[in-house]
């Protein structure tokens, strides 16, 4: 064994080392370091500045620390909304009860394959609260008390945005769980069955913590996905009415095309920073958990 | 020997190259002093939308050529990458010999072209250009560019064959105007037809009223660049924000205003759901084209958007204008090119080539609107618009548009909206380190 590990010697590794660093590390880093300057487009001098970015973000405009929060709003909700209409949807799509189970599976996950722009469009036309398919589908069951102003009304939006983008990526996430489901042996779930577990006792014993280790997988690509949202949120609503849906990615947007860049990378460095620490926390957490179980 | 054999080879190639070079740069001043009228090719570099579709500019360029024998060679670049692209052409002296951009250029935050390009204040044609127009490609009352499309003018149109039945009269004041929507609304219209999704439409009546700034103050558009005074200062943007607030409220936009985008207006005109919306004259021609059922230019009528009882018409003279790159070697060539396009038959063709336009900055040159169209212009007092004079107003447009939404939807009270455009002013001139803001 020790003389297979020095089969290679390290410096094989150091054409990609040195590569990453290159265009990954020090690219990453050097946004990281124009944060604590004035850099804009309209002069050509930086100058370092300290933390003031920082202060005006946490201290000075209430807007900033409001997109910060609807960030973070956004990716617990949606966290938790696609894992569970997925997870759910993938043992309602691994019964056998259900027929012609792949078209299902295929038709749930086609919107995973379309464009955010294209789903943003295409929703916002259907949520027109005059001409739109949903509310004149309302209308037409009678349900006009149901029909809203989707994406116009300050208390609606944030909910319909999150929808929509729980519509569209639950597919992906029902994939990957029933990838777990069918690796679980049949054989836990007969033993069960004979000791006369019911279909909850058998979720709660067999299948969840079977399914742990993809669970984990999903809620970090759910958590990442969600603290960076900006696609969905630009075609859907723009960050409006106002900045009502602003998230850090729409304000980093907005702050690069008022040309204060310096501001810009300072946002983008908060998020790496909740990213980093959050995903940190979360395989921490459930590793732990694992091990206990 | 091998090694021998290739220095020789490569040596006798570079010492081709240095050659080819130098022959090179004689030749071109060789072309540039002896030959003056023939082989002469001026160089012209645009964003797209500096020259019309249609090509005209390219057609008068052909006839020019044909003429003295000046060749123009257009290089059109994308319009998001014109303003670095130029900026950097101009920094490494690689700039065009004549270069348009969007005007005006007298802004903190517009490309300084005074800079960059030659005086022209004494060229003949200089007298015949529209005043307010003039001052859009002027810095310091010194001249720099030429320019041809005729001002922007954004007006309230109105059906009126409804304002008949209705027995209503146009409106001249804030509270004819409200008076007018009810009564619009109580028949079961839509009174006006907004459109927020585009985010620049619904911020035209805050600034598209500077007569009621200057009418406060002359002086006033330079007292807000030189930061004496702030937006805060002027009562009637402030009265207009509420107004616009208590329309939306009173439902006079009708229920879609925030979904509705701009795109729809022709249809919601033609349709006669709407009675009213903001736009320019040559609106009714767009109309008529796509809806010819709907006679728009017999059936809408205009009026002063009456926000804040304005009632001077917003003129914005910005457009695009051509310059003359102070490095160039052919400036007198190129300033022949602006003589030939100023000639009255050459002004004519240019309109004519242009279908979207109505009507040039040159007042000689009679336009496309009809003779009801232009006494109508010709009776109002006009005003230059805000975006076009203050700073710090046309790079938050958009912004400003948000933020309207914002009040119309209840999270922005109208001091507030006013707040926060005055607080990006003041963001976007400390960035720029505007002299009225930071002091050095």
């Amino acid at each position: 064994m020790m003389n297979q590990n020095k089969l290679y010697p390290w410096y094989f590794a150091g054409g990609a080392a040195l590569l990453f660093f290159l265009l990954c590390f020090v690219p990453g880093m050097l946004g990281i370091a124009f944060s604590f300057t004035d850099w804009n487009n309209f002069s050509s001098e930086i100058h370092f500045v300290g933390l003031s970015n920082y202060k005006a973000v946490f201290l000075e405009n209430s807007e900033y620390l409001k997109y910060i929060s609807n960030t973070l709003i956004f990716t617990v909700v949606t966290t938790i909304m696609k894992t569970v209409v997925g997870m759910a949807l993938a043992l309602l799509l691994t019964q056998n009860f259900i027929r012609f189970k792949n078209f299902h599976r295929m038709v749930i996950f086609s919107p995973q394959v379309m464009s955010y722009l294209v789903a943003g469009l295409v929703f916002r036309s259907m949520l027109h609260p005059t001409t739109g398919f949903l509310n004149n589908f309302l209308r037409s069951l009678s349900l006009d008390w149901l029909a809203k102003n989707w994406l116009t009304d300050l208390h609606m939006v944030f909910p319909t945005v999150m929808a929509v983008d729980t519509w569209r990526g639950m597919g992906y996430i029902m994939v990957v769980v029933i990838a777990g489901l069918l690796s679980v042996s049949p054989e836990y779930y007969e033993a069960a069955s004979i000791d006369g577990a019911s279909f909850f006792q058998k979720f709660k014993s067999i299948t969840l913590p079977l399914l742990k280790p993809v669970l984990i997988n999903v809620t970090v690509l759910n958590v990442t996905y969600g603290l960076r949202v900006f696609d969905m949120i630009y075609s859907l609503t723009n960050g409006g009415p106002g900045n009502a849906t602003g998230v850090i990615n729409t304000a980093v947007y907005k702050e690069f095309s008022k040309g204060n860049l310096a501001m810009g990378t300072t946002l983008s460095s908060i998020l790496f920073l909740v990213v980093l620490s959050l995903l940190y926390f979360i395989i921490k957490s459930m590793e732990h958990k694992e091990v206990e179980g | 020997m091998k090694m021998k054999v290739k220095k020789v080879i490569s040596l006798t190639l570079a010492a081709g190259l240095a050659v080819g070079l130098i022959a090179g740069c004689s030749t071109g001043k060789e072309s540039g002093s002896a030959n003056e009228k023939k082989n002469v090719t001026l160089t012209f570099g645009s964003h797209q939308s500096g020259l019309p579709t249609s090509g005209i500019v390219q057609e008068l360029a052909k006839d020019f050529e044909t003429e003295s024998g000046i060749k123009i060679d257009f290089q059109i670049s994308p319009d998001a990458q014109w303003r670095d692209l130029i900026k950097v052409k101009i920094d490494s002296g690689e700039a065009p010999d004549i270069i348009c951009v969007d005007t005006p250029i007298s802004l903190a935050s517009s490309l300084h072209m005074d800079q960059y390009s030659v005086e022209l204040t004494d060229q003949p044609w200089v007298s015949r250009i529209e005043k307010t127009t003039l001052a859009a490609v002027s810095v310091k009352d010194k001249v720099y560019g030429i320019t041809f499309p005729g001002a922007k003018m954004y007006f309230y149109l109105y059906n009126k064959d409804i304002f008949k039945t209705l027995g209503l009269s146009v409106p001249t004041t804030y509270k004819e105007f409200f008076n007018v929507c009810q009564t619009l609304k109580n028949a079961g219209y839509t009174p006006i037809y907004e459109a927020t999704t585009n985010g620049w439409h619904q911020v035209l009546p805050l600034f598209e009223t500077g007569g009621l700034w200057l009418n406060q103050d002359p002086d006033m558009y330079e007292k807000l660049n030189e930061n004496k005074i702030d937006l805060d200062g002027i009562p009637s943007l402030l009265t207009i924000i509420k107004q616009l607030d208590e329309c939306a409220k009173a439902g006079y936009f009708g229920e879609d205003y925030l979904s509705n985008a701009w795109e729809n207006a022709k249809e919601a005109m033609a349709t006669e759901r709407c009675v009213m919306t903001v736009a320019e004259l040559g609106f009714r021609g767009q109309i008529e084209k796509e809806y010819p059922d709907f006679k728009a230019t017999e059936k809408l009528g205009a009026f002063v958007m009456p926000w804040g009882d304005n009632q001077e018409i917003g003129v914005n003279p910005a457009s695009n204008a051509y310059f003359i790159n102070k490095d160039s070697k052919y400036k007198e060539e190129a300033k022949q090119f602006f003589d030939f396009l100023a000639r009255p038959e050459n002004l004519q063709k240019r309109l004519n080539g242009q279908p979207e336009l109505s009507a040039l900055c040159w007042p000689e040159i009679t336009s496309k609107y009809t003779k009801e169209d232009q006494a109508f212009l010709d009776s109002l007092t006009k005003a230059n618009v805000v975006q076009t004079s203050v700073n710090y107003i046309d790079s938050q447009w958009m912004d400003v548009g948000k933020d309207l939404e914002g009040m119309y939807t209840g999270a922005l009270t109208p001091e507030e909206v006013l707040k926060t455009i005055m607080e990006r002013r003041t963001e976007q001139a400390k960035l720029q380190k505007d002299p009225g803001w930071v002091r050095k």
